[in-house]
């Protein structure tokens, strides 16, 4: 047990899994992740695509490889973290608070990091002005109002959705302008503005006279293979046929023509504004940990600038 | 124009230095920190003018960063020349003065747009501004740390060994808070409050948790004997460029959400 202790408050051992941790993060951003298995066969071969995806390269930084030295570290940093604080009341060495304080909120960071993994949820949605959005199950978000704002060299300036909050039905917020870099904080939800696009909708009739409407980058299937609508240009609905991951035709279908078993009844566009609810039960911990990592260094920093070591 | 003048005062102040270095009366230059001083003030100007017209601190693209970064390592350099009084420091100001003109080059060259524009939505955040200006801050003593690195491992004079180590130690023990509050908590923050995720695993996230990852590396290799020395100097040196990668390499070889900067 004792040789376990030695072994693992080893200032060796953590710089050790520093630079391995390190080594294999350089790894990562050569492999690109979260692609299709099809890419990495494509780009690297059956070999090496089979070792990175039973690795899990893929997406490194769930994977086993970087989960194994990080475990590791953390338990090399909590021993150390209690190593220096026996050690001090023994020796009563001089009172260095600040690295103690660094190495808490790095344990305190991974920990955070860790709920975040497992408890965060991210949902996107485009919005038009008037629909609402259920959030949980007592709050209705409405989108009153999205203005989006240019520069005159047409770059975007600010995209602005101002929307009302009903709680239970009721009206609880009746105003507020969310803005990037300014979400809206509600129930434990974060809502952010992501994104501002145009919809583009075509309203297909089928041989029944049955309408549906569909939106850009909607398809539906047709015998061997998909018809997806790209959008309108001009007065034309454009559609894609795929077949497999190939792109086999395209057409540009008017009002009252033929498109599969479908005729286009209608076409129409309007501004859509898209928002992301984020639940993060990982971020207070880590704000506080890094509160604590910061407090650490300023700590380290005028303790070091009075012994003079600086 | 004012950085063109601060480029040239650059180079005019590291002419003065090597002229002084290259005699062989040991004589420290009187004059060319001042020099210094002067184009680190005209280069503080540029961001403050570009500010006042994008009515936004201008740390929002690569020449602006790229300004900042050699004004905040030209001004450290003075400050260095004033207060330390180690024999080194005239070798340590000019490797890092040519560190600094080699910036400013590229930050002249058309890798680095120079138009006048005001910042797209996610750049609009006083966190960004704190993210980027102590980032800058901290790499500065970083570029001093990698020069004392590079003379350690030139030096053959014992005492002038032991200098430049405490000397790239120092930088760093400086430095590396700095730089920690600036990239990684600042940044984390920002991209918090902008895309709603502290962290994404965004190539330049990545490199700069790994540029971090080694200087943390370095100031532990400090506490083991085999370490210190080589491995130190050798760690400060590949952190210095890990620095520059993740600045420069990142946006041009690896894609992801920082393609602004």
């Amino acid at each position: 047990m004792s040789a376990l202790y030695r072994f693992f408050r080893s200032v060796r051992l953590a710089v050790v899994l520093i630079l391995i941790i390190a080594v294999l993060s350089i790894v990562s951003t050569l492999i690109p992740q979260g692609r299709d298995p099809s890419f990495y066969f494509h780009s690297y071969g059956a070999f090496w695509a089979q070792l990175f995806l039973i690795l899990n390269f893929d997406d490194f930084f769930h994977s086993w490889p970087f989960r194994i030295p990080v475990g590791l570290f953390f338990i090399n940093l909590s021993v150390c973290a209690v190593d220096r604080f026996i050690s001090r009341r023994h020796r009563r060495a001089r009172r260095r608070h600040g690295p103690d304080l660094i190495h808490l909120g790095l344990l305190l960071l991974i920990i955070g990091a860790m709920v975040s993994v497992a408890g965060r949820r991210e949902s996107f949605v485009y919005m038009g002005v008037g629909e609402e959005i259920q959030l949980k199950e007592k709050y209705i978000i409405r989108l009153v109002e999205a203005e989006y704002q240019e520069y005159e060299d047409g770059r975007p300036k600010d995209w602005i959705s101002t929307v009302a909050v009903l709680r239970n039905g009721e009206l609880l917020i009746p105003s507020y302008s969310i803005e990037v870099n300014k979400p809206l904080r509600i129930g434990g939800v974060r809502i952010y503005q992501s994104s501002f696009a145009r919809e583009d909708r075509a309203l297909l009739l089928d041989q029944d006279g049955i309408s549906s409407t569909i939106t850009n980058g909607r398809g539906f299937e047709v015998e061997g293979g998909l018809i997806v609508f790209r959008g309108i240009e001009g007065k034309s609905a454009v559609f894609e046929r795929w077949e497999r991951r190939t792109r086999t035709a395209v057409y540009r279908v008017g009002i009252g023509e033929p498109i599969a078993e479908y005729t286009v009844g209608d076409l129409g566009s309007r501004e859509v504004s898209g928002l992301n609810a984020v639940k993060d039960p990982g971020f207070i911990p880590v704000v506080i940990a890094l509160i604590i990592v910061g407090a650490g260094l300023t700590l380290t920093l005028i303790q070091k600038g009075k012994d003079r070591e600086l | 124009m004012i950085a063109t003048i601060a480029f040239a005062l650059l180079i005019v102040s590291s002419v003065v230095q090597a002229v002084y270095l290259l005699r062989r009366e040991a004589k420290v230059d009187p004059f060319s920190h001042y020099i210094l001083l002067a184009a680190a003030v005209l280069l503080l100007a540029v961001t403050i003018e570009r500010s006042i017209r994008i009515r936004f601190v201008a740390v929002t693209n690569t020449f602006e960063s790229l300004v900042f970064f050699s004004a905040a390592i030209a001004l450290l350099l003075f400050l260095y020349r004033l207060r330390a009084k180690d024999r080194t420091i005239p070798y340590i100001n000019f490797g890092a003065t040519v560190v600094a003109i080699a910036l400013l080059a590229i930050a002249s060259s058309p890798i680095a747009p120079k138009e006048v524009v005001p910042p797209i939505p996610a750049l609009q955040s006083y966190w960004l501004i704190l993210h980027v200006t102590l980032s800058f801050i901290g790499e500065a003593f970083f570029v001093i740390a990698f020069v004392c690195a590079i003379y350690y491992l030139a030096a053959r004079n014992g005492d002038r060994r032991k200098s430049l180590d405490r000397l790239t130690y120092t930088t760093i023990a400086i430095g590396y808070p700095i730089f920690t509050a600036g990239a990684l908590i600042f940044g984390a923050i920002w991209a918090q409050t902008a895309w709603g995720s502290y962290w994404s695993w965004d190539p330049k996230e990545t490199w700069a948790l790994i540029t971090w990852l080694v200087y943390t590396a370095y100031l532990h290799t400090r506490f083991v004997k085999r370490f210190r020395g080589k491995v130190s100097a050798v760690l400060a040196i590949v952190g210095f460029a890990f620095t520059m990668f993740t600045f420069f390499g990142v946006n041009y070889l690896l894609a992801g959400l920082h393609s602004y900067a």
